[in-house]
């Protein structure tokens, strides 16, 4: 079972509803042996249902009840009850206590008094397994006592509580020896994980400590040469420290430095940067360049490729984590951030023209240099999960330049998909799909409509003019119709293959989409309306297994074994017995 | 029409074997008589009931110097249709008839076959001839195939290198793709350029077929001109691998010709643009592939399940070792190339002997077939193996028999059955990718036989008796080699005349003793018992039909995890088991695309209360009641030979008989005031207007099924959200196996 699903969906069970449950409970603990005995013969149904995953709770109710309904019967000895009581008694406490066993065998005793099961009930096992047997008088008791420790512990809580909790969970059967040292090992690591995050804060803010400083120099001293003078010894050490951090764990360096103050900055850092940012395009987020030189030296510091990844992962992480909670200032950021990265690896000729001057200074604005190889499919994957004001650009950004480039109505598509969803303005990449009336820029059912009906109109103008009104008909019927509708051919056809025989195709007027799986229609709520009152048996030999396909169904008719059918119980005689022997065939 | 003769081996060295095709007739192999002068040879026609042929090989000579134009003389036929009435477009190919011409080919196969047994196809099956260096063709390509298959061998990697000087082999990693790969954007299909010995290792689901030359995948050949095939290579398995085998089963064109044609045919598939860089990369050794993407209802239908949407993705591990290559052109088909680090299928030494001997022998065996079973403790790789060979064996012949004792791990069938089938068509997928009907099934109705001994072999010899033994058949056995379960493998070695066992093992735990024709000799089974041995020493062949002996192969697997039951999402036995239920209800989904539709959807079948039987096979259930366990169940629909009629109320069986079953059902509902079953089955009404008997058994329907219904009015029944397993006793019996003693801890320190 998986447990996302089971959590949402619920879990399977043997009873039909909840009546069936209060039912069974009812009539288990009535004084009415033929109550209880209908209910022992309901579980016996459960069982079938459940095969190997019986409740044990119920499978040890039953046993014990049963063996009360032969002790009030009176047709059995004090021996042969002691024997039966025995096993039932042994077996709960065997099965109760199994799941609290570990790797290693614990005494029964300690157990069961973690179960508030009395040590009298432990002995009594242990008498019937290995010692005398106990007499009848304790046996009764102790069935008696464990039924109501049962209903107590079981029944009566069960199906009321909302603790629902997974089958698997508890069927693993989870040791508590484990647990605890799962758990420490987690605190552990949790623990490195805090320190070495504190380090990657500090190396970070020593860097901007310093960045700022050549920074401000750098303003006092000139404005005209727009170069960043080459990083001090102290930013060496810094950087060294920073990339040796790297190697160990990027990830957490990554998850630090996406914080806000770092790349993402504060509105006091903008403004000590000089930097009015206040109208900026959000839709095509591009990053101030005196942040991205800001941070340029340590990100060259870092650019292998799966540092890259991991960043360009994590980016879209964060965006996606922001889009929920709607942070503009810092969504910007991000997105500009993604957009320079991947701009960095893009490989469009678009600067032919560029001076030398120019592309020089381009390309000192690189994070990296050469091309990498991207997981673009996973990009893309990422990009479309993390929906925001900025998607339709990041994704333009990537599917241009994806290594293996999609078709191009794909990706029309896809962008159109994702201006319609984050409800931007057209993105301008598709001029054909543009037409009259869309004012707000929120796409409605009726527009989508409006579109299709433009288009089949076009088409059907096209090939058979004047059926108009046909197409538009047939537009509403399309929604998503799980209902299987056999077409008369289809039935006729069925029908012609199924006649003489009693199985036919059902032709009721029914609506079997609204009807679960073991619901028909007009089925009672009741619990006993599957009741069987009348039946009959039959006893069949075993068989020569001949069956072809049906076209040859007969091919074989020759060699079947014999075998005959008693309705209603054994009628054979000597003669027929004798007969049948003789037609067995010994292998 | 004429007759054709197909001469395999040319060389007259040794005993060389002839395969003789006839068209209508079964094929025949045959071994030649040394002093059989050479012209009478290749006029020789002969009609002979051994079904074994080779037809779809081209010879192929490794030394031209030696031929001459008329011991040379080969042409193949097409297969005769009627051997495959029911499918008669399979496997056939393009070209009817092929010469053979004389082109100095040295196949890395060739060079390298010391260390295989060597193998002759056509049937000589002398293990010093394959030393000779003029060899039969027919063993190069054969042991080449087979070699092949060792889909990431490095050793077979590594020595190829310096074979061949243009091809490039082993896996293609990311960058090869760039030269050897284009798509096709308009019809969004991939053709793949690959060289001799490469190897394309992935997960995922596609449709390929083979432009040019010829492929292996999991011991199955394609050829150019064949239909396509679908390829299953879920997270839950063994990713699957495609190898180049490289020759081009045409031998009439020359070099020039060759590539001249494959580039004609890489053209035909691609626009004048992206063809260009393509074509540099193919020459006439080159196998060319399309993949395409693959949509069935059974793939539809497994993705509406949120749990299975990632069914065909990555496995963990994929994940872990990061073996995937994402960007290629490959991923929009929905397939994802691994790299080298995922290591595919690992053929041991042992494997690849033992499936040598096993083809071997079926061209050897003229009187009969072999009977090859199979059998190994749990997660050594049977099922796999047998996939493997079954792929191989349908390289020679039509079909192949498959007798299914495992109740487990069904191959052809939900779990819980037994079964013969035919199988005509390779395994490319694992078992719930193929729920095909079986020819003969019998419904057990539990997923271990430990119950039922008796019932369990009483079903296995109705099936047995059912077999034509015209073809070779492979009998899978369950993974249940201790006790009883030993017992029951020693019943079936001797009641099912076997002649070939391959027992499989891992590790150095020994599960079983090494099942040897001395070992069998004196073990007793459940059911048959050693001879006794009379006092007086005598051969008592007379009395006693003498037991029939067997070849035995060992082999070792070491693959990684061997032994170990597979821990990965989706590779417990449980889900597997809902897995095949769900790939046989997948059946019910319309071939065209469309909306999937849950179970309860569909028109159901109906039939009167009296009219079928119903029983319980796993336990004893209150016959009032017994409608409680049946409604909303998975019932298996059999058939039994006496008319059921029950005066308008339900019939019950007192008890499981072995009688035949023809599919799978779920009991919809019942409606109680008009007597009627509902029913949804994807079985044809012309075989399910036999069925008078509902099975059922501890195999129980997904639950997924169940609790994902959509659209229902009201609560589904059966499923409830207030169950709580937090209370004691809540959950199902569990077994501890090996609980330690606290006395025995103290010893082990």
């Amino acid at each position: 079972m998986k447990k996302k699903t089971t959590e949402k969906k619920g879990h399977v069970v043997a009873w039909i509803n909840k009546a069936e449950w209060d039912q069974v409970l009812e009539y288990l603990y009535s004084k009415d042996c033929t109550l209880q005995k209908y209910a022992l013969h309901r579980i016996s149904a459960w069982k079938g249902r459940f095969a190997h995953n019986t409740p044990i709770a119920v499978e040890s109710t039953a046993d014990l009840v049963r063996c009360q309904i032969l002790d009030k019967s009176g047709k059995l000895d004090a021996d042969d009850l002691v024997l039966l009581y025995g096993t039932a008694l042994m077996r709960f406490v065997n099965l109760i206590t199994e799941r609290q066993q570990g790797k290693i065998a614990r005494p029964l005793r300690r157990l069961a008094s973690n179960l508030k099961i009395p040590e009298w009930i432990v002995n009594l096992r242990h008498d019937i397994t290995h010692r005398k047997l106990p007499t009848l008088k304790w046996c009764r008791k102790g069935c008696k006592f464990v039924l109501e420790w049962l209903q107590q512990e079981y029944w009566s809580r069960q199906l009321g509580s909302g603790l629902a909790e997974n089958w698997d969970s508890q069927s693993e059967g989870e040791d508590g020896e484990e647990d605890l040292q799962r758990q420490e090992d987690e605190l552990i690591t949790r623990q490195k994980e805090i320190e070495s995050y504190k380090k990657a804060r500090e190396l970070l803010i020593s860097f901007e400590k310093e960045q700022f400083q050549t920074f401000e120099g750098f303003l006092e001293e000139d404005k005209q040469a727009r170069l960043w003078p080459e990083p001090s010894a102290d930013m060496s050490w810094i950087l060294a420290q920073i990339k040796h951090f790297a190697l160990e764990s990027s990830e957490i360096l990554i998850d630090a430095l996406i914080e806000d103050g770092f790349v993402v900055p504060t509105i006091e850092q903008l403004a000590s940067l000089s930097v009015d940012n206040s109208d900026a395009d959000p839709t095509a987020p591009h990053l101030p360049r005196v942040v991205l030189r800001f941070w340029l030296p340590l990100l060259k510091d870092l650019n292998s490729e799966l540092f890259i990844h991991l960043l360009l992962e994590k980016l879209f992480v964060e965006l996606q984590q922001l889009s929920e909670d709607d942070q503009k200032h810092r969504s910007f950021y991000i997105a500009g951030w993604i957009s320079e990265v991947i701009l960095c690896n893009s490989n469009k000729n678009e600067y032919h023209y560029e001076s030398k001057i120019q592309r020089k200074a381009r390309l000192k604005d690189k994070i990296f240099m050469k091309r990498i190889q991207l997981r673009w499919q996973q990009l893309l994957a990422a990009c479309l999960n993390a929906p925001c004001v900025a998607t339709p650009h990041l994704l333009q950004q990537i599917l241009e330049d994806m290594e293996h480039p999609m078709p191009l109505d794909t990706r029309q598509k896809l962008l159109r998909l994702s201006s319609i969803y984050t409800q931007g303005a057209d993105s301008g990449c598709d001029p054909p799909m543009e037409h009259s009336g869309q004012p707000s820029g929120i796409y409605t059912l009726e527009s989508l409509h409006e579109r299709l009906r433009v288009q089949s109109r076009r088409q059907v103008n096209m090939m058979h003019p004047g059926t108009v009104s046909d197409s538009r008909k047939a537009l509403p019927e399309r929604t998503e119709d799980f209902q299987e509708h056999l077409s008369p051919d289809v039935l006729a056809e069925r029908a012609a293959e199924l006649r003489g025989s009693p199985w036919q195709v059902c032709t009721d007027k029914v609506q079997w989409k609204n009807y679960p799986l073991g619901k028909v229609p007009g089925q009672s709520e009741d619990p006993s309306c599957l009741m069987v009152e009348n039946f009959s048996t039959i006893m069949v030999f075993d068989q020569q297994v001949e069956m072809e396909n049906a076209t040859q169904h007969n091919a074989h008719a020759g060699v079947s074994m014999p075998h005959r059918v008693t309705t209603d119980g054994l009628l054979w005689t000597h003669n027929d017995i004798s007969k049948l022997k003789a037609g067995l065939q010994l292998f | 029409m004429l007759a054709i003769v197909s001469l395999l081996s040319v060389v007259g060295m040794g005993s060389p074997p002839y395969i003789l095709l006839t068209k209508g007739k079964p094929l025949i192999t045959m071994k030649v008589q040394k002093s059989l002068p050479k012209t009478k040879q290749t006029s020789k026609r002969q009609q002979c009931n051994d079904k074994w042929f080779k037809s779809n090989r081209i010879p192929q000579n490794s030394d031209s110097s030696n031929l001459s134009p008329s011991t040379a003389m080969a042409k193949l036929e097409h297969r005769a249709s009627n051997l495959r009435k029911d499918k008669p477009n399979l496997k056939r190919l393009k070209k009817k008839a092929m010469t053979v011409s004389f082109r100095q080919v040295k196949t890395p196969a060739a060079t390298e076959r010391t260390p295989s047994r060597p193998l002759t196809n056509g049937g000589a099956g002398r293990p010093e001839q394959g030393s000779d260096s003029d060899e039969s063709q027919d063993w190069s390509s054969f042991a080449e195939s087979v070699l092949h298959q060792n889909g990431g061998g490095e050793s077979m990697e590594g020595q190829e290198s310096c074979v061949s000087a243009k091809a490039v082999p082993g896996r293609i990693e990311e960058e090869a793709f760039v030269h050897c790969a284009e798509r096709d954007y308009i019809h969004n299909r991939t053709v793949l350029v690959m060289q001799q010995g490469q190897t394309l290792c992935f997960r995922g689901k596609c449709l390929l077929s083979c432009l040019y030359g010829r492929v292996e995948v999991h011991g199955f050949t394609l050829e150019e001109g064949q239909q396509s095939y679908p390829l299953f290579s879920p997270s839950s398995h063994c990713p699957l691998t495609v190898t180049a085998l490289g020759d081009s089963p045409n031998p009439s064109k020359t070099k020039k010709a060759g590539r001249l044609e494959a580039k004609a045919i890489v053209r035909k598939y691609l626009s004048a643009e992206t063809c260009k860089r393509l074509l540099s990369e193919v020459d006439s050794d080159s196998c060319v592939i399309l993949l395409e993407p693959l949509d069935t209802p059974l793939t539809r239908f497994l993705n509406s399940f949120p749990d299975l949407k990632e069914l065909f993705g990555l496995s963990s591990r994929d994940i872990r070792d990061s073996s995937a290559m994402l960007d290629t052109p490959l991923s929009g088909l929905g397939i994802t190339p691994l790299r080298r680090t995922a290591g595919g299928m690992v053929m041991s030494q042992t494997y690849r002997e033992a499936l040598n001997g096993l083809v071997n022998a079926c061209a050897e065996e003229l009187d009969g077939c072999p009977v090859i079973l199979v059998c190994g403790a749990k997660n050594v790789g049977k099922s796999t193996f047998n996939r493997h060979l079954i792929n191989t064996l349908l390289n020679h012949t039509a079909s192949v028999e498959y007798l299914e004792c495992d109740l487990g791990q069904t191959e052809f069938t939900p779990s819980g059955c037994l079964s013969l089938s035919t199988v005509r068509e390779p395994l490319l997928g694992p078992p719930f990718t193929h729920q095909w009907a079986p020819e003969h099934m019998i419904f057990y109705g539990q997923s271990s036989c430990e119950t039922d001994l008796d019932r369990y072999l009483e079903s296995l010899k109705s099936l047995w008796r059912l077999y034509n033994r015209e073809t070779p058949i492979v009998i899978n056995t369950m993974g249940w080699v201790k006790g009883f379960g030993f017992q029951l493998l020693v019943d079936i070695i001797r009641l099912f005349s076997i002649s070939h066992v391959v027992q499989l093992s891992s590790g150095d735990k020994v599960m079983c003793p090494q099942l040897t024709p001395e070992f069998l000799r004196s073990s007793h089974g459940w059911q048959t018992h050693p001879p006794v041995q009379s006092a007086l020493g005598e051969d008592n062949s007379g009395t006693h039909p003498a037991q029939r002996s067997y070849t035995l192969f060992s082999i070792h697997s070491e693959f990684e995890g061997a032994g170990r039951p597979g821990e990965m999402r989706h590779q417990r036995s449980n889900e597997q088991r809902d897995l095949a239920l769900l790939g046989y209800f997948s059946q019910l989904q319309s071939p065209e695309p469309g909306p999937v539709r849950p179970l309860h959807c569909f028109t159901p079948y109906q039939v009167p209360h009296s009219a079928v039987a119903v029983g319980v096979t796993h336990c004893e259930v209150a016959p009032t009641h017994v409608l409680y366990t049946a409604n909303a169940s998975l019932v298996g629909l059999c058939c039994l030979n006496e008319k059921v009629s029950g005066r308008g109320s339900p019939v019950l069986l007192s008890q499981t008989p072995v009688c035949p079953c023809v599919g799978f059902g779920v009991l919809r509902g019942v409606d109680m005031a008009r007597g009627l079953y509902f029913l949804v089955t994807p079985v044809a009404p012309s075989v399910l207007r036999q069925v008078n008997c509902l099975l059922l058994g501890a195999v129980t329907l997904p639950n997924t099924l169940l609790t994902g219904q959509t659209g229902i009015l009201g609560e589904p029944p059966y499923v409830t959200m207030d169950y709580s397993f937090e209370l004691t006793g809540a959950g199902k019996l569990h077994v501890f196996k090996g609980l330690a003693r606290p006395g025995q801890m103290k010893n082990a320190k």
